[in-house]
């Protein structure tokens, strides 16, 4: 033996020591989880609304806030503007604090994220619509079938659709007139539209772009695979919702209609999404639009209303971007998205979802009966960031002042062509959606890259849907 | 049994205790004792700062990476199965690929970039020059990353970008900067480079300004000059400080997010998507936190060896002086 062997004092130190380090980790151990409700005075009792910051803005969200406090002087009420780029940032965001122990009571979901909420997270506001349906029957005979429809996961509504946004085509007026165009027919078609980008090109300098898109879920490809007569997912219904139809709509415009909308196999290789890619590529390639770029589109404003690009697929949001902008009412203009083989269009809503784990459930569903008011929804909307669900609110007089003059295709997409659906949103949507953007990139890359990436893309699919969420 | 020595004794005291074990001849005065528990109340802090921030969260980190998490379920203990499903996701590879592509590029670009423009910036001029230089070259790097790569977004934008308006007046035609494969890695190794030589700058003027100028004097004597100077002389002075700011920079650089993330969301394709890109997108997006955390851990483990490797390799190429 040699001295290696410790010192009998040393070896009770280290005893102590670790009896001390295992005393401190079982008593850790031991411990509650500590969350940030925790934290003093983070949890006051208030029925928390998180919304994406920039949905709506401080005038409006006081509004809100002031005329429910009027009606509901007992609850109490804090909204948190969760700042974020998109709807995928702003979930991302939501999950951490749910993750964090500080989850919101209510919290603003757009269709991206409509059925990732009602499978994981939301309560069915089947209950409460029930018992509250002579109060909601104006509310229902004002919105389009489809959009509540949008709002329902196997059967059962998980939110009232306050907005929405259908991807329209806007146009420059001015492009037009410089190409000497006309604005086109309500029932242009893709050839229409391929011949005016290249009108619109021969009549501009070479920093012209004529058709700009962004590479998202909403207004990228898929408004074109709808136009084909496809989709990204093989889309059906659940059944059920007969509950609700046979409430509130009437059989001419309830047909068809069932428990909310299925996105379940891949078809990135069917023929159709092959032509939308193909067709995509071309104008690519003729340099009649842009490459596929990511993001949010923030530079397409300025870009559009200097005049650098003639046309772009955007939403009633638009029209309020565009006026801050310092576009004149009639610096632009709204049509339909061209026909091909159908003139399905696509669009995205959205409204407040409740979770599960609000202990203010009724609390919670007032503030959602009251957000959906077309008094409250009139004070809300004030800039035309966006369209609103309730179709009695289009009118001339809101858009007087900041345009477009076909106002009225706004809420057409939906009544005119009642086969227009929200973009495919499945519980994994996070994945699909980021699957979509990286092959459409790769697709749009060089046409000889199409098929490829397509065959990528379905693959990467499968295995998205597949995966247990 | 190996003969271990009480790290405690202090070195000038060790020969003593080889000749004559006597323990409490090198037993520590009551003061030396006193001191030592005072430098330990010092580091206390500290120590409790790196262990909640640094180590717990790795040990989390470790233990999370065995267990399907997806935040709004209980855990599941997964053993390593979140470690299979990584190896066979084709874009966790890629990830590792392009990081390790970035890395080579970016830190080698910052350090020839910020070597030179030390060297000259050391070189002759006016004192208000050499700091004006200085703070130009440093200031990016107190920017935010996220705040610089919007901006940077706007410029290099194929159809609407500055860069490109520029290159079209020379002639060249419009680069796809952010929507082509190779043009993309390119322009965020750009965008990330020019916010973080500052870094690399300082350190290499500081380690200039240690450099004797009898040495440079003493070169000069025996011919040495211009380009065979700086190799000669100036980089093996400054090979210590090379050390340092490569090890940093290769740290940095696996970790990079923000650019990639800003500029082209990972895109096309996969072309610019990083490590930490894909551990945001698998926990955040996909709330998938155990796979996330064995990417991590995965992430961990390739700075280690790399930055281990470094050092290793330091002690052939670094000369102290």
């Amino acid at each position: 033996m040699t001295d290696s062997l410790l010192p009998r004092r040393s070896l009770l130190r280290y005893g102590a020591y670790g009896a001390a380090a295992a005393a401190v980790a079982g008593t850790a151990a031991s411990w509650d989880r500590l969350t940030g409700a925790d934290i003093p005075g983070r949890d006051d009792g208030s029925l928390v609304v998180a919304t994406l910051g920039s949905a709506f803005s401080p005038d409006g969200v006081r509004a809100l806030l002031d005329g429910f406090r009027k009606l509901h002087p007992d609850i109490k009420v804090r909204v948190n503007a969760v700042q974020a780029v998109d709807w995928s940032d702003f979930f991302a965001k939501i999950l951490t604090q749910i993750a964090a122990g500080t989850a919101p009571d209510l919290v603003y979901v757009a269709t991206e994220g409509v059925q990732l909420f009602a499978r994981r997270l939301g309560v069915a506001l089947d209950t409460w619509v029930k018992r509250d349906a002579a109060e909601l029957r104006e509310y229902f005979a004002d919105v389009h079938p489809s959009l509540v429809e949008s709002m329902m996961y196997e059967g059962s509504l998980y939110q009232l659709p306050i907005e929405f946004n259908a991807a329209d085509i806007y146009l420059n007026t001015q492009v037009l007139r410089r190409a000497g165009a006309g604005f086109p027919d309500a029932d242009w078609t893709r050839d229409d539209f391929t011949a005016l980008l290249r009108r619109m090109k021969r009549a501009s300098d070479s920093h012209f772009t004529p058709y700009f898109w962004t590479n998202r879920l909403w207004g990228g490809v898929v408004p074109w695979l709808f136009a084909n007569g496809t989709n990204l997912l093989a889309e059906s219904r659940a059944p059920g919702g007969d509950w609700l139809w046979d409430a509130f709509y009437p059989a001419g415009r309830r047909q068809g209609r069932g428990g909310g909308f299925r996105w379940t196999t891949p078809q990135a290789t069917d023929d159709r999404v092959e032509e939308v890619y193909d067709y995509l590529a071309s104008l690519v390639r003729d340099g009649l639009c842009t490459r596929p770029e990511g993001g949010n589109g923030q530079n397409l404003i300025g870009v559009f209303s200097t005049g650098r690009v003639g046309v772009t697929p955007a939403g009633g949001f638009w029209a309020g971007g565009l006026h801050l902008a310092g576009m004149r009412p009639d610096g632009f203009d709204v049509q339909y998205f061209p026909r091909w083989r159908t003139h399905r269009m696509q669009y995205g809503a959205a409204g407040y979802a409740m979770l599960r784990t609000s202990r203010q459930q009724d609390a919670a569903w007032e503030f959602i009966k009251y957000s959906a008011r077309r008094d409250t929804l009139t004070r809300l909307f004030t800039t035309n960031q966006t369209t609103p669900a309730r179709r009695s609110m289009l009118d001339a007089g809101r858009y007087r002042e900041t345009g477009p003059a076909h106002w009225r295709v706004f809420y057409d997409t939906l009544d005119a062509f009642p086969g227009t659906g929200p973009i495919p949103a499945p519980p994994q949507v996070a994945e699909v959606e980021q699957v979509l953007l990286k092959h459409t990139g790769t697709a749009l890359a060089s046409p000889r890259a199409v098929r490829p990436a397509l065959r990528r893309m379905q693959g990467d699919l499968e295995r998205a849907m597949e995966r247990e969420l | 049994m190996t003969n271990t020595t009480n790290t405690r004794v202090p070195a000038a005291r060790t020969p003593a205790r080889t000749a004559a074990p006597a323990p409490a001849a090198v037993r520590p005065g009551l003061r030396e004792r006193g001191a030592r528990w005072m430098a330990a109340l010092f580091l206390v802090p500290t120590v409790i700062g790196i262990v909640a921030f640094t180590v717990v969260p790795i040990a989390g980190s470790v233990v999370l990476s065995l267990f399907h998490w997806n935040v709004i379920d209980p855990p599941r203990f997964a053993g390593a199965s979140n470690y299979g499903e990584v190896f066979g996701d084709r874009t966790v590879l890629v990830s590792f690929r392009n990081t390790l592509v970035f890395m080579v590029l970016a830190v080698a670009l910052q350090l020839v970039i910020a070597l030179v423009l030390a060297i000259t910036v050391d070189g002759r001029m006016p004192v208000w020059l050499r700091s004006a230089f200085r703070s130009a070259f440093f200031f990016p790097l107190v920017l935010s990353a996220a705040s610089i790569s919007v901006v940077m977004k706007y410029l290099f934008n194929q159809d609407f970008g500055v860069v490109n308006w520029l290159l079209g007046l020379v002639g060249i035609a419009p680069v796809p900067w952010l929507t082509s494969e190779h043009a993309a890695m390119a322009a965020v190794v750009l965008v990330y480079v020019w916010q973080q030589f500052g870094f690399s700058f300082l350190l290499f003027v500081g380690g200039l300004n240690n450099i004797p100028k009898e040495v440079h004097e003493a070169a000069a004597l025996d011919g040495a000059t211009g380009l065979r100077k700086h190799l000669s002389v100036t980089l093996p002075l400054l090979s210590p400080t090379l050390l340092v700011a490569s090890v940093v920079g290769i740290i940095n650089a696996l970790q990079v997010f923000e650019q990639p993330y800003v500029l082209t969301d990972g895109g096309p394709g996969d072309s610019t998507r990083t490590v930490v890109m894909v551990i945001y997108e698998t926990a955040f997006e996909q709330l998938r936190f155990g796979e996330a955390s064995a990417v991590g851990v995965l992430l961990f483990v390739l700075i280690m060896a790399v930055t281990a490797l470094q050092f290793r390799l330091s002690r052939r190429f670094v000369h102290y002086q």
